[in-house]
């Protein structure tokens, strides 16, 4: 018996098509309508336009796809012989803007989609009003980061040597303001702690000191029975590096190196959206792969007992804006303003170069691919996070996604599985 | 009016070919809370509403204001199975106004070049009038923008609550909001008035019309005097204006400004060449030592 359900409010919309045997889900066909063609529009296009093109990839996003886009300019001028040094201080920035970034959209996530799924699904409505948390938090650090970024969504801040900002204390200042209302936030509403005391926890039991909205999450998933569901195949890959992220691939308890270049799409039937592998595998990518690849404590602890399961992947994206918030605190005390923001100067051009740009995207890792003759992109490739977690698969195995939700016993709870690996519609179709 | 508090407007957020960024920009709004407590949702792309996108979809629903996000095309896009060029005839005709939110909606936007033959604004295709500019006019507003403006929209969303009327221009864009140009409340303006280009990106001193592709002294909107976030624009950091609230966006080589004999391409709006060159030529003549040199310097 195959079922068709339409998912929507992903960014978007995708058709999944359960197929059910027995009661339980065999396999699950996803599919998205329609492509954009941003790829086609970048060609013939000057090669710095990128920077202004590519974040319209993804609202939500965005910030991501520059900072993808400005480091493939760099690794092109690097390729083509000219040595881009950035300044520790436009690393610092640009760290700091993606992390805020990040942190938007995990908290979106978690008040939009997995809280009010959550209690859909077990008819546990608290009657609560979860967007307009998401959004106070989402503008505050979204303010923070534009003081920066000066806008988001799509700014086009970054450029090649750095940032076109040139913040005074009087910017740093407010930034920290607003980071540490939203570390208040975060403590108040989130995990109903200090977030330095929680940071510190060092076993599971803590689950249970937790308070806010991530304990009630945690215990309504525990409490149904679902702590265990949605495990995939427990391969994870991250392939941007900033001082909060290492890049790596971890399989069962050991971490590899990876290279970009080994990194393959191919073209799927029946949808828009290409499939991703790592030397012909398949792996997961996102907070949970992040947390994996730089093993970070308290997610592995958890990953110990539940595996790759709902749990611990909620669990891993929440916990990732406790690092973000203390290290973009972290980030902004250190910044110094007497250093340049950005290095190259305007008279600057390399007109012949081919680059590769990652960086960890919210949902995780985000690859540009460009080569460009005379000036103008001749070709541009997008590798979005989505596309590793919901590619179909082959023979041999599942896709991450489709893994996940084999085995279940109703599309409800299959979506809400879906729904975890925090799907990008407008990104997987570019 | 009394009746105005007991009924809340009924809206509809229809998206088409978009990147949401329409729709996040909105929701960083931040007075969303009081803004939304005006209206009822009836559907949204991303916030919870009580119908799902199919019931949506089938064009039945009620509706006052309706938001579009998204450049169009007749055939090959649909929501919630249904063609959107369908929903979007059932709820056009019902509603009292319509709103193109973003600059795909109001004239087609990014992508648009995808397919420039098929694809377009609702009521505008670039700056021409489609077919379905007579039917929707006497209740469309444009407000373009790549993304729209938070407060924008909400600008619009409260006057269209209190019955008042919104000035408009040729393109249906609010007078209020697009009469200034993005070089209005510049913080770089003082450099713009004595020609002193930036030297380089990365700077607080310097114009960024001259070399950097600045394009706020012809680009209409008021992302200078309504700040992004409340709190910045891409002019203030150091970022040319590309110009997305135009009906020609996205042009190309964004980053360099085209000259002629070392004078920009494309003069400020509504500024004659031979008054510029004169303005120019007066402002040049004379160094003013104290906006050649940093503002701050700090001990490293």
């Amino acid at each position: 018996m195959i079922v068709r359900e339409l998912i929507e409010k992903i960014e978007g919309e995708a058709e999944l098509d359960f197929t059910f045997n027995e009661g339980k889900i065999e396999d699950v066909r996803i599919s998205f309508a329609f492509y954009r063609g941003i790829e086609e529009i970048l060609v013939g296009k000057d090669a710095r336009d990128a920077l202004v093109i590519t974040p319209r990839v993804c609202g939500i996003c965005n910030h991501a796809h520059l900072i993808a886009a400005v480091k493939t300019i760099e690794n092109g001028y690097e390729n083509a012989g000219l040595k881009v040094e950035l300044s520790n201080k436009a690393k610092a920035i640009r760290e700091f803007t993606l992390s805020c970034e990040l942190m938007q959209n995990h908290m979106t996530w978690f008040y939009m989609t997995i809280l009010p799924q959550l209690e859909k699904l077990l008819g546990e409505a608290s009657g609560e009003n979860h967007a307009l948390k998401a959004s106070y938090f989402s503008s505050t650090i979204t303010k923070a980061m534009s003081i920066f970024a000066g806008q988001w969504p799509h700014s086009s801040y970054a450029v090649p040597g750095g940032v076109t900002c040139d913040p005074t204390y009087v910017d740093v200042m407010q930034a920290e303001n607003l980071v540490d209302e939203s570390i208040r936030f975060y403590e108040e509403m989130v995990i109903g702690m200090p977030i330095d005391k929680y940071l510190e926890i060092d076993s599971n039991a803590f689950l249970y000191d937790l308070d806010g909205d991530l304990a009630r999450v945690l215990q309504l998933i525990g409490m149904n029975e679902m702590a265990d569901i949605g495990q995939s195949h427990d391969r994870f890959i991250a392939f941007g590096d900033s001082t909060l992220f290492k890049a790596g691939k971890s399989m069962k308890t050991r971490v590899y190196s990876v290279d970009a270049n080994y990194v393959e799409e191919s073209v799927q039937q029946g949808t828009v959206a290409k499939a991703v592998t790592y030397k012909h595998k398949l792996y997961e990518v996102g907070p949970l792969a992040r947390a994996m690849v730089s093993k970070e404590p308290m997610v592995k602890r958890l990953h110990k007992c539940y595996k790759d399961s709902i749990l611990t992947r909620v669990f891993a994206r929440v916990h990732e804006v406790a690092l973000l918030l203390s290290h973009s605190k972290e980030l902004l005390q250190n910044l110094r303003l007497d250093e340049p923001s950005c290095s190259l100067g305007k008279e600057l051009i390399v007109p012949d170069f081919e680059g590769v740009g990652a960086v960890e995207a919210a949902r995780g890792s985000l690859i540009h691919k460009t080569t460009v003759k005379e000036g103008l992109i001749e070709n541009y490739e997008i590798i979005v996070p989505t596309q590793w977690n919901l590619s179909h698969g082959d023979d041999r195995e599942n896709g991450i996604a489709i893994e996940a939700m084999v085995g279940s016993s109703s599309t409800e709870e299959a979506t809400f599985i879906f729904r975890t690996f925090d799907v990008c519609s407008v990104c997987t179709a570019q | 009016m009394t009746s105005q508090t007991s009924y809340k407007p009924k809206l509809l957020w229809l998206q088409s070919i978009t990147c949401n960024g329409n729709t996040h920009s909105f929701l960083n709004h931040p007075d969303l809370a009081s803004i939304l407590s005006h209206f009822e949702l009836v559907y949204h792309p991303v916030l919870e509403t009580p119908f799902d996108i199919e019931e949506m979809a089938r064009g039945e629903l009620e509706c006052d204001i309706l938001i579009l996000e998204g450049s169009f095309r007749e055939e090959g896009f649909t929501r919630g199975r249904v063609e959107v060029s369908k929903i979007l005839e059932a709820y056009a005709k019902k509603a009292k106004h319509i709103i193109s939110a973003g600059t795909c909606a109001t004239f087609g936007g990014i992508f648009k070049e995808y397919d420039p033959e098929n694809i377009s604004g609702f009521c505008f295709n670039v700056e021409e009038r489609t077919e379905r500019y007579e039917m929707y006019a006497s209740k469309l507003i444009s407000l373009p923008g790549c993304p729209i403006h938070p407060k924008w929209l909400s600008y619009v969303l409260l006057m269209m609550l209190k019955d008042k009327h919104i000035p408009i221009d040729e393109l249906h864009r609010p007078q209020e909001l697009y009469g200034i140009t993005v070089h209005t409340g510049c913080a770089r303006n003082e450099y713009f008035e004595w020609k002193i280009d930036t030297k380089g990106f990365g700077l607080k001193e310097g114009c960024l019309f001259y070399e950097q592709g600045c394009q706020g002294p012809y680009t209409r909107g008021s992302c200078n005097k309504i700040l992004w976030n409340d709190t910045s624009s891409k002019t203030i950091v150091g970022t040319p204006c590309f110009g997305c609230t135009e009906p020609s966006f996205p042009k190309t080589a964004l980053f360099s400004t085209k000259t002629n004999m070392g004078i920009p391409a494309t003069m400020p709006l509504g500024v004659p060449r031979r008054a510029y060159l004169t303005a120019t030529g007066i402002a040049k003549s004379f160094k003013i030592k104290r906006l050649e040199e940093r503002i701050i310097t700090y001990d490293s």
